[in-house]
This record gives C-alpha cells, structure tokens and sequence, in this order.
C-alpha cells in the first residue's frame, strides 16, 4: 500500500549518496499495486513548507510545477516520470535500483522542460514523495520522506596550512648536527693556536731520531809506565 | 719510542679506513641525491606548486657534497700516509666546509619535509587543478604542473583526491567553477578507466558505485616516495656526518703529534 511507504535515500552505500546538488533514492519497488500498472508515477521534490501546503491535484508539468521556478516561485516540481515497468517487483539480485535526483543538467535553464530532473538549486533540505496520476488525476501518493539536506562546500581558504609543528627527529638531528659542527670547528681553531705557538707536541711527539753519543771507555789504562826496574 | 711509534701506525690505519668509507659513501650520497633529482614519481610539480621545494635543493647540494667528499677522503688517505702536515691541515679545512654544506642540506631536508602535511596538498590541488583562468604565466605553469600530476597520480594509484573523493565535495575549488557537481561530482580521472582512458561507467563513477571510482585518498601515494626522500637525504648525511665528525677529529690529533 503506497501510502505506507516513506521514500527514503538509497540504502547502499554509494560514495555520491548526497552530493552538493543531487541525491539518490532509494527506486519504489513492490510499493504500487499492479492495478495502476497504466498509471505514471511522478516524483515530487519539495521544500519542507511546500509540503505541508502540498496541493496534490495540480497538474505535473503545469507553470506551477516547473522545475525551473523551484524554489523562487513554486515550493514544489514534479519530475522523474515513469510507469510501474521501470519498477518491476521484485528487484532482482545484485540490481542497483536507484533513483539520482538532480543528474539531468542539459535542461536546467530550458522552460520547455518543466519536468526536467536538474540539479536542486541548494543544499535544501528537501522532502519528496512519489505520487501516480492518470488520465483522471492523482490516484495514489506515498508518504512524505524525512528531510534530506545536500553537502556544502567550504571555500578552500580556510584550509589551515600552518599548523605543521616540527617534528622531534628533525629537532634532535639539528641539534646533534650544530654540537659535532662546534667541537670540529674548537678543534680547528686549537690547532691552529698550536701550530702558531709550537706549545704543542709534548714528550710522545714522533721525530728523527736523537744523535746517539758513544761514550768510550779505555779498558785498558794505558799508563806511562817508568821504565821497569831491574 | 717502539710502543708511540705503533700506537700512531694504528692510529693512521684507523685514519685511512675511516678516509675509504668516507669515499665510499660519499659515491652513494651522489648516486642517491640524482636518484631523488631524477624525480622518478613525477611528484616535483606538485611541490614546485608549493614553493616549497626545498628537499630537493636538499638533494641538490647532496650530489655536489657526496662527490666532494669523494675527492678529499682520497686527499686524507695521502695525507695521512705521507705524514704531511700541510696536506692534511687543507683536508681538514675542506672537509670542514663541506662538513657545513652537508649540515646545511640535512637539516633543510628535515625542516621541509615537516611542512608538506595533507592539507598544503590539498589546498594546493583545489586551488590549481584544472583551474581555467591563469593569473601570469608563472600561475600557468603551475597549473599545469598539478593538473598533468594529479591526473597522472589519480590514474596510476586508482585514488581520488587527497583523503578521498569527498574533498571534491566538502570544499569548493577551481575545478567546480568550471566543472558543475552534477556531472562532476568528483574530475573524471577518479573513476575507473579502460585502456582507452573513458570511464568503464560513468553513471556508476558519478554516483559513486564501489568498483567503479577509486574511494580512496592519494595522500599515501604522494607523501610516499617525498617522505623516502626527505629522509634519505636528511639520515644518510646525518649518518656520513657522524663518522666523519670521528674521522676529522682523529686526523687533528694525528696532525698534533706530527713534527716537522
């Protein structure tokens, strides 16, 4: 029974479920009986005020119901028209039965399309329901749904570049850097100080070797013996 | 004197190896940093767009630096083996300035590395991508720079965007002036493409079916290979610098205990 039903967003779980101007529902399967297999079945996108005041009897296409003049001029477009053949029950496995509301962009400024399904003029929030005329009018309507509010896009300026903070490796690798660079540049400058004074060397420094003096030794001393007695 | 004698033999052995692994390394800072130069992932632009690209300036002086220490390990190694007190006192001194050189395109590397966060990709990618209308030819370039990049990298990756397909929603950007939502919920690069580069589904891409776009972020796939870089040059040096930090200070000690 339709008026049981709540059109609802899609329930799997799409990327672009809600875009900053298109929606997808989820597509009425097995909620209209058979018998108004030759009714049309309409999709109504409105305001939420356009929907409590909603006038079901007013025709789809009709000045009041363009596309077009939603929301300046009128609370309410009829769109997305289609006969229960494009719903048949029941969904076959692995369908992706869905319904994009806002995907027909070439019509969106042509006034002879007032039911052009065009992008929603805004971030809403918007109510729909699905109602099914023929020749003798509305014969059948489902329930409103819940409000169904679109993205909005920040502008990217506000984007925060600058909370970047420095990390602990990179401070602890300039700091080791600066210390190993300071004791180098002390060493540097020591020995220059060495090298101009010549303090420097002390008692292990290698070089020629010491002249080796010899000492002589007469084992044998050699006297002026007087001449020997006799 | 026979006991001195062979301490400073060992010391100078010590002074030779540490000069050969000088060199040696000094060869791989060079065949690194024109690995980085060579800029295999094409992510330059992206950085260039930035004006932030001093990681690879970073690399730049660790090409020159690397070689450089190549040449003065091999003045070392003479040095030390002939004793000579000269020689070594300009090892020194070189080595010192490249010493400082190095210092400086280590830590640069760090620094920048630290600023390339999500959010200046991201900015940046909704700032210039596809944007129609160049301010200067200097804008231009750019912009072609992050359009031929992101295109590349959205297509190599399978990924959208920085953190995912949703930054083209949540923010408002160059591309949508040009590009209404409903058509391009997201550029068309996000969705999965065939060999001739159209969209397998663009009605399945456009209402975001999973198997037919990339939901995923191309963060990871940027800050990858930057991070690789940033780093290599960054730890390497730091590593190079640490061993010749000991190298140098033993060829002072070594020049100290030399007489004429």
């Amino acid at each position: 029974d339709p008026t049981l039903y709540t059109p609802v967003l899609s329930s799997l779980s799409l990327g672009g479920l809600t875009t900053t101007s298109t929606f997808v529902l989820d597509q009425p399967r097995c909620i209209f009986p058979d018998t108004l297999s030759d009714a049309v079945i309409w999709l109504v996108v409105a305001v939420p005020q356009g929907a409590a005041g909603f006038n079901n009897t007013l025709q789809p296409g009709s000045p009041e119901r363009a596309y077009q003049l939603f929301p300046d001029s009128t609370s309410a477009y009829m769109t997305l028209n289609t006969t229960l053949l494009n719903y048949p029950c029941p969904k076959a496995d692995g369908e992706i039965a869905v319904l994009r509301v806002g995907s027909e962009t070439s019509c969106q400024r042509d006034n002879t399309r007032p039911t052009c399904n065009g992008p929603l003029p805004g971030p809403g929030p918007y109510r729909v329901k699905f109602v099914a005329w023929d020749n003798s009018g509305p014969v059948a309507e489902t329930k409103w749904s819940d409000s169904i509010s679109l993205k909005t896009a920040t502008p990217w300026n506000n984007i925060p570049t600058t909370d970047r903070g420095h990390s602990a490796a990179m401070i602890a690798l300039t700091s080791i850097l600066t210390i190993l660079f300071a004791t180098l540049l002390a060493g540097l400058v020591a020995m220059l100080v060495c090298w101009g004074s010549d303090a420097c060397g002390g008692s292990s420094t290698f070089s020629k070797p010491e002249a080796v003096t010899v000492q002589r030794y007469n084992t044998h001393h050699v006297y002026d013996h007087p001449p020997a007695r006799l | 004197m026979a006991k001195s004698d062979g301490g400073i033999r060992i010391l100078q052995g010590l002074l030779v190896f540490g000069n050969v692994v000088i060199g040696m390394c000094g060869i791989a800072l060079t065949a690194e940093c024109i690995f980085f130069v060579s800029d295999p992932h094409g992510l330059y632009p992206l950085l260039e767009a930035t004006e932030n690209d001093d990681i690879y300036a970073a690399a730049w002086i660790g090409i020159f630096v690397g070689f450089a220490l190549f040449v003065l390990s091999i003045l070392g190694i003479v040095g030390v083996m002939k004793s000579n007190k000269t020689l070594l006192l300009v090892y020194i001194i070189l080595m010192l300035i490249t010493y400082a050189f190095e210092m400086a395109s280590c830590i640069t590397a760090a620094t920048h590395r630290d600023f390339l966060t999500p959010n200046l990709f991201l900015k940046q990618m909704l700032e210039r991508y596809k944007k129609s209308e160049p301010d200067n030819n200097n804008d231009k370039w750019m912009i072609d720079g992050v359009t031929d990049t992101w295109d590349k990298i959205m297509v190599q990756n399978q990924c959208c965007g920085v953190h995912g397909p949703s930054d083209w929603q949540e923010y408002m950007s160059a591309f949508r002036a040009t590009h209404n939502d409903a058509d391009y919920p997201w550029p068309h690069n996000c969705c999965v493409l065939d060999n001739q580069g159209s969209p397998t589904n663009l009605d399945g891409c456009k209402l975001g079916v999973p198997g037919y776009y990339n939901s995923n972020g191309c963060y990871d796939a940027i800050s990858g290979p930057v991070n690789t870089q940033a780093w290599g040059v960054a730890w390497f040096g730091f590593a190079i610098l640490c061993w010749t930090f000991f190298v140098l200070l033993g060829t002072m000690f070594f020049w100290s205990r030399i007489d004429y």
